[in-house]
């Protein structure tokens, strides 16, 4: 993990003592690896607000890793990480100079040759330029928002052309309105009053809501923000009460989620309320706990698998390795690095030199069974499988309140435009 | 008049070095003295340069490319909180207003549609017309990053005098919540205005920097060249400024804004500079700092960002322009290397020791923990930073501690004090009717007086007959519930003080307020603010015109010391705060004479002072009269009113009791019974007889 | 829902709303009106009494919606949560003041309020490192009882709020205007000096204002735990703000004032967000802040303003 860095940082001020030090250390560790060494990084918010969702993520690329080196690495080749931490203190969550500065970094490391991350669009946003120049892909199993592969803002985003930012989720383009057509066709919902929580996510995914549920026929009766440090949400609660719609879609994560949660469920019991992956989560149900949270619809970017049959030897070595549920996203994150790491091998495969360009190209040309079924990108590194899957929290008494898989439990697909 | 001969080396400044001072605070005074803060600068800019060629890590030459953003903000920070006193807990404002702004007319976020004004702006290179099929098309912006930084800088100053306006009359406390409130909105709005931000999710496509045809893109190095060019060119500005005749008003407003508004300091105006200037740098590093991260999103600029400048500039020292600089490159190395490199020790202990916390304990977390430490600790036990903004001053030789005290003269024939011709028939100063009340007590009582020019008029009365309060309403302190005051014929009831002291009123206070960590010098050159131009600009720039005003200036000071003899000459550049009771004294009046002031309101000048130098200052006052200065005096020291004034003024619960020539106002008995409280025939016939 | 039940639904919202800003500003404002020291402290003080109540009521045995009590052996754990709470922040608050402040007692200048800046940094950050980033679920054991009026609904811990609001502010109310010490506050808050000189033990005067002020601040904790059933790291900021507004807007250092103003600032946010929008809250409320702080610094009840230049 970090020793990684340590080493590299050891290793430049050797550099700088002399040219013949330089010359030896790197004939020595030239000599000494028996076995090559390819390095990959990984970058999420560590630290902060995201913090457990971001180890879930994080130990599913690990465990995959994990299993590669096993089996004695990747065509001959030992895999090691390179991690950075994206959140700074000031900011409480990730930080998009610090993402940046982080990518900086590992795009000077030669020996780095794909990334894995981030969790969060907002770093994506930083990164993805800086990846674009240095020919570096990048796999997100979680970040959503759908500018970052954008066609339209690729003057943006990916200056040299090519696909750079790969995921194995699909965007808010898609979850916003599927959850739309699922309250439109599924649930019969005919009024719905819009709610975002002011973050970059919340407002994207409840945008996108609120313009699908439009075309489906629903009459948006009033769309507003919370401030997700604030503790009292009753006001708006109650103007809600007093509108009547037929439901509540809340685009926003957990912070303010709960707290939403536990005071509808005083305000408005009975009404049918949803949101998107930001609520699918351990946080919002530990947080809010039974039964403010009971009733509750959340999405999921991509298809359900944590009770996939496929999925169960992941799941537990999961739990037996970290102590700890996974999460969906440890499953896309799983297949994430499964994916970077099929690009490796072949790319080694067809003898090709295993550097960054290649194993972009072969990122690219994906075509692998992986834990979430086959998993392919378009031309903007978008995955082709644009399944959202629509969850309940219903309290089973029978599991432990925290358990995710049991007291949220899969509805189905949500319907496509 | 006693003696006229002043011996040079009893008067004249200091060396140096004095003989008997050791080595090392020899070398500190010089290298924080104007060779260092020279010196200061050349290191700084040299050592950046070399930096990046032994450290040639992109990540780490990103990280200090944004230490040196940091740094930038930290100087315009200390503008406002050091050098004014203002503190602002909302800064991260204009560095949001900044890095908006850039993005705004960079990149293809406004597009406003395309009508015949926008043309010449193309001409210009300024936009760009993005045609379209069905319709005129849009605009779409592009000026240059080159031109933003100083427009940004405008920009964002402007919205420093916006907010800092409300702010003027409020003192420190509220005036940190106002700022910290328009801290917290700034980003609200951004979030609430997509057409102009994008909202929450943020600006993106902003462009990089052209230089000759070279994109910047998204290199770290040009980007930490550039850095390292603006916070030499902001650290030049801001040692400029503050050794100009700006950064003095400004000091003196941190230390006692009511004396300095007394001494003629235009402090509304004066602490709008200091808002705006602070601004603009805030506003020049957004833009950098955007074009750098070539994305802005309102997260970026939160509350957390302006604490961790106040942190960086309580660490470095308030005021003290290397110390600032020092304070923001220390922390921004202590989060993005130092803490990381711990945190390895720490786990690689944990691992040899076995114990579970030290394997777990990430102290890059605990950053804003030790924020928080630093601003207590600080606070406590250094106030003044690491490096003070002062240096230490050379002890006195032990020739001049021990040298006889001698006075200088206020010697005729010289030029009078003031330039202004004065009629010497028409009274120089007219009062009628003056009164002021405070609730329910009337303080002053319509109340009349004329001062002839060159006169000493003696104002007395027992305490809390409401002399000093007189004297604040002239001086604009106070304003009168009615009545005039006249000046050569000109009205100036009521004008704010550094207006009046502009016309040619000066004083001096009762319970003195000179600007105590300031050094003699400094505080008598704030003195002739008024008779000095310089604004920001000259005082950047130091055009010859500059130089000169300076250099006269000191010497006007000088003069005006040296009045004093060699009590005050040695110590020019010791701390007010230093000096003994007497001298305070003096200098109170020194730094009241150079404002060329053609009357003198002296509040107690002789109060604390024994029977010598009470003699010895009542003298020099006779003498002001030589120069051409009237006056205008508060005692209780019958004696010294006896043997200067040439009309006395009684007071007596705001009301003018009596007034005619020392001998005259001895022997009134409203006089008597005021000051002594009995039945007064006997007492005034015997003081008749006297 | 008909208009009249949305109204009154909100003014309901409203009072409560301000009855906790009220409870928050309490203390704050005492410990202005007497050293006029704005303590940015005191909100991160009332965010460790919510951590303190909620660790002692897990302690005790109750855990999300565990037990649920009524009557008398309600009111008992009440009052003793309270009472251990505010101890263990009044203590807290007095501590700060002895080795944090009272070094800086007189000192002009930005120095005091940048300390306070600091020690509110350090208690926030304690917290978090301590027990981490995440929202927790507070006990809550009192009876979900509540009373309907057409569509409009008040809760029982509604009550309870409004109900120690009121009682603690008369009972710092009497307590300053008729108790010795609350008199020897009073005459430190007019002349510190001149007390000193009648006799007053002005360093015992201020450790007991703090004492008080934090102690208020602890219940404030306990109060907005059990009434929003969670707690963070992250309570005492906005919170901070809008107490501070009521304090101001009602007179800084008037005690009656931060319950007017508290109401007055909860009343805004409800109607406010009923007839505009919610998102517009924290504008309106700084700018309400910024407007009455330049025009009419004493605030609603407040004394003759400040005189510390």
């Amino acid at each position: 993990m970090k020793q990684s860095r340590h080493t590299r940082r050891a290793f430049n001020f050797a550099a700088v003592a002399s040219v013949a030090v330089l010359a030896s250390v790197a004939g020595i560790s030239g000599l000494q690896a028996q076995q090559k060494t390819i390095k990959l990084g990984i970058t999420l918010p560590l630290t902060g607000a995201d913090a457990d969702d971001a180890a879930k993520i994080k130990n599913g690329f690990q465990i995959a890793i994990d299993e590669a080196n096993a089996k004695g690495g990747v065509a001959g080749y030992k895999i090691e990480t390179v991690v950075f931490d994206s959140a700074t203190a000031t900011a409480g969550q990730y930080d998009p100079a610090q993402a940046a500065t982080n990518t900086k970094k590992l795009v000077s490391d030669p020996a780095v040759v794909a990334n894995l991350g981030p969790q969060m669009s907002g770093e994506g946003k930083a990164m993805t330029p800086i990846l674009s120049e240095a020919d570096l892909a990048t796999i997100t199993p979680s970040s959503t928002n759908p500018d970052i592969t954008n066609p339209a803002m690729a003057g943006t985003f990916k200056p040299k052309g090519k696909a750079i930012y790969f995921r194995t989720v699909t965007t808010d383009a898609f979850q916003g309105p599927n959850m739309a057509n699922f309250f439109a066709q599924n649930l019969k919902v005919k009024s719905v009053y819009v709610l975002d929580d002011s973050g970059a996510y919340g407002v994207g995914i409840a945008d996108s809501f609120q313009k699908q549920a439009e075309k489906d026929g629903i009459k948006v009766l009033g769309r507003d923000q919370l401030n997700p440090k604030e503790a009292d949400y009753t006001t708006i609660l109650t103007k809600i009460k007093g509108l009547k719609p037929d439901a509540l879609y809340y685009g926003g994560v957990a912070q303010a989620g709960v707290k939403l949660a536990k005071q509808a469920y005083d305000i408005i019991p009975n009404m049918i309320k949803g949101g998107g992956d930001g609520i699918q989560g351990g946080s919002f149900l530990k947080g809010g706990g039974f039964p403010a949270v009971e009733g509750w619809y959340s999405t999921n970017a991509g298809p359900h698998l944590t009770e996939d049959p496929a999925a169960a030897a992941f799941v537990k070595t999961y739990q037996d390795k970290y102590k700890d549920v996974p999460s969906d996203y440890s499953i896309t994150a799983y297949d994430g690095a499964e994916v970077v790491l099929d690009a490796i091998k072949r790319v080694a495969d067809s003898g090709k030199e295993v550097n960054r360009a290649n194993v972009r190209d072969a990122m690219q040309t994906s075509n692998l069974k992986t834990l979430q079924g086959a998993v392919s990108f378009d031309e903007n590194g978008d995955i082709k499988d644009r399944t959202v899957s629509v969850f309940q929290y219903k309290h089973d008494a029978k599991y432990p309140d925290d358990d995710l898989t049991h007291q949220n439990p899969y509805i189905g697909v949500a319907p496509q435009s | 008049m006693t003696e006229t001969q002043l011996q040079p080396s009893e008067t004249a400044a200091p060396p140096a070095m004095g003989r008997e001072t050791s080595f090392i605070p020899a070398i500190w005074n010089r290298a924080t003295g104007i060779a260092g803060r020279r010196g200061f600068l050349i290191a700084f800019l040299v050592i950046g340069a070399l930096l990046p060629l032994i450290d040639r890590n992109e990540g780490d030459i990103d990280a200090g490319a944004n230490a040196l953003a940091y740094a930038i903000l930290a100087l315009g920070l200390n503008i406002v909180v050091g050098f004014a006193g203002l503190l602002d807990l909302g800064y991260a404002a204009f560095f949001a207003i900044g890095a908006y702004a850039y993005g705004i007319f960079s990149s293809y976020q406004v597009q406003p549609e395309w009508w015949g004004f926008w043309e010449p702006f193309q001409w210009l290179g300024l936009v760009q017309h993005m045609t379209s099929p069905d319709g005129p098309g849009t605009v779409h912006f592009t000026v240059s990053f080159w031109l933003m930084l100083p427009i940004s800088a405008l920009i964002a100053a402007f919205f420093g005098v916006l907010f800092g306006a409300p702010t003027l009359r409020l003192k420190g406390d509220y005036l940190a919540i106002v700022t910290l409130g328009f801290g917290e909105i700034v980003p609200i709005v951004a979030r609430n205005v997509p057409y102009l931000t994008n909202g929450a999710a943020g600006l993106n496509g902003v462009a990089s920097p052209t230089l000759f045809g070279y994109s910047f893109g998204v290199q770290s190095l040009p980007f930490y060249y550039l850095g390292l060019a603006l916070a030499g060119l902001l650290i030049l500005i801001s040692l400029r400024l503050k050794n100009s005749r700006i950064g003095r008003a400004w000091l003196a407003i941190r230390e006692d804004e009511i004396a300095a508004e007394a001494m003629g300091v235009n402090r509304v105006k004066l602490k709008l500079l200091a808002f705006g200037i602070g601004a603009g740098f805030a506003g020049t590093t957004g833009t950098f700092y955007v074009a750098k991260l070539q994305t802005a999103a309102p997260e970026m600029f939160m509350f957390p960002v302006s604490v961790m400048l106040i942190v960086m500039i309580v660490l470095g020292g308030m005021g003290s322009v290397a110390g600032v600089v020092l304070g923001a490159l220390i922390l921004q190395l202590l989060q993005s290397v130092i803490l990381q490199d711990m945190t390895q020790w720490v786990h690689a202990f944990g691992e040899l020791t076995g114990i579970e916390f030290f394997k777990q304990l990430d102290l890059v977390q605990s950053i804003e923990l030790i924020f928080g430490i630093i601003l207590v600790v600080m606070m406590r036990f250094r106030r003044q930073g690491l490096v003070p903004e002062r240096a230490a001053v050379t002890a006195l030789t032990h020739a001049q501690q021990t040298a006889v005290p001698t006075r200088g003269a206020v010697a005729g024939g010289l030029a009078p004090l003031h330039r202004r011709p004065i009629d010497a028939n028409k009274p120089l100063l007219e009062i009628r009717g003056l009164s002021k009340s405070f609730g329910g007590i009337k303080a002053v009582r319509d109340f009349s007086l004329d001062v002839m020019p060159g006169s000493i008029v003696g104002i007395i009365g027992p305490n809390g007959s409401g002399k000093t309060t007189f004297f604040n309403l002239i001086t604009g302190l106070t304003k009168p519930d009615g009545g005039k005051v006249l000046l050569a014929g000109e009205d100036v009831t009521g004008l704010l003080p550094h207006v009046i002291v502009e016309r040619g009123i000066a004083r001096t206070f009762q319970n003195l307020r000179l600007f105590a960590n300031m050094t003699l010098l400094e505080n008598v050159l704030v003195g002739t603010h008024t008779r000095t131009t310089t604004g920001a600009i000259g005082a950047v720039l130091r055009p010859p015109r500059v130089r000169r005003e300076e250099g006269a200036a000191n010497e006007r000071v000088l003069e005006t010391l040296r009045i004093f003899g060699n009590r005050l000459m040695p110590r020019v550049q010791h701390l007010a705060r230093t000096l003994s009771y007497a001298n305070r004294r003096r200098l109170e009046i020194a730094r009241a004479l150079v404002s060329e002031p053609v009357l003198i309101l002296l509040d107690e000048p002789t109060a604390g002072m024994n029977p010598t130098e009470t003699l010895e200052l009542t003298d020099q006052i006779q003498h002001l009269k030589d120069r051409g200065v009237t006056v205008l005096m508060i005692e209780h020291k019958l004696a010294v009113v006896n043997q200067i004034a040439d009309k006395v003024v009684v007071l007596d619960h705001g009301e003018k009791i009596a007034e005619g020539t020392p001998k005259e106002v001895h022997s009134n008995k409203e006089v008597l019974r005021a000051y002594l409280g009995r039945s007064t025939d006997a007492v005034a016939e015997a003081a008749a007889a006297s | 829902m008909e208009s009249w039940e949305i109204l009154l639904q909100q003014v309901i919202n409203g009072v409560s709303l301000g009855a906790m800003y009220a409870l928050l500003a309490l203390g704050f404002t005492m410990v202005y009106g007497i050293i006029e020291l704005i303590n940015f402290a005191h909100f991160n003080i009332f965010m460790v009494g919510s951590f303190i109540a909620m660790w002692v009521m897990q302690l005790m045995g109750f855990t999300g919606q565990s037990h649920v009590l009524y009557g008398l052996p309600l009111t008992a754990m009440l009052v003793f949560v309270l009472c251990v709470t505010m101890v263990a922040t009044g203590v807290l608050g007095a501590l700060i003041e002895r080795f944090g402040l009272r070094a800086l007692r007189g000192v002009s200048g930005t120095a005091p309020m940048i300390t306070t800046i600091g020690l509110s940094y350090i208690l926030f950050n304690v917290i978090l490192l301590g027990a981490g980033a995440d929202t927790k679920n507070y006990s809550n054991p009192m009876p979900n009882i509540r009373w309907e009026f057409g569509d409009a609904v008040l809760h029982l811990r509604e009550l309870i709020l409004w109900g120690v609001s009121l009682v603690l502010m008369l009972a710092l109310h009497y307590f300053v205007r008729r108790t010795k010490m609350g008199k020897a506050m009073q005459a430190t808050a007019q002349d510190q000096e001149a007390a000193r000189m009648v006799g007053v033990d002005v360093d015992r005067v201020v450790i007991i204002t703090f004492f008080i002020g934090s102690a208020l601040a602890g219940a404030a904790g306990v109060i907005f735990g059990l009434y929003y059933n969670y707690t963070n790291f992250g309570i005492g900021y906005t919170a901070g703000l809008r107490a501070f507004t009521a304090a101001v807007l009602g007179g800084i250092g008037n005690i009656p004032g931060a319950m007017l103003g508290g109401v007055l600032i909860g009343l805004i946010e409800s109607l406010g967000g009923q007839y505009l929008a919610v998102r517009w809250t924290d504008v309106i409320i700084f700018s309400i802040l910024v407007l009455v702080l330049v025009f009419r610094p004493t605030g609603l009840l407040g004394r003759a303003a400040p005189t510390k230049s």
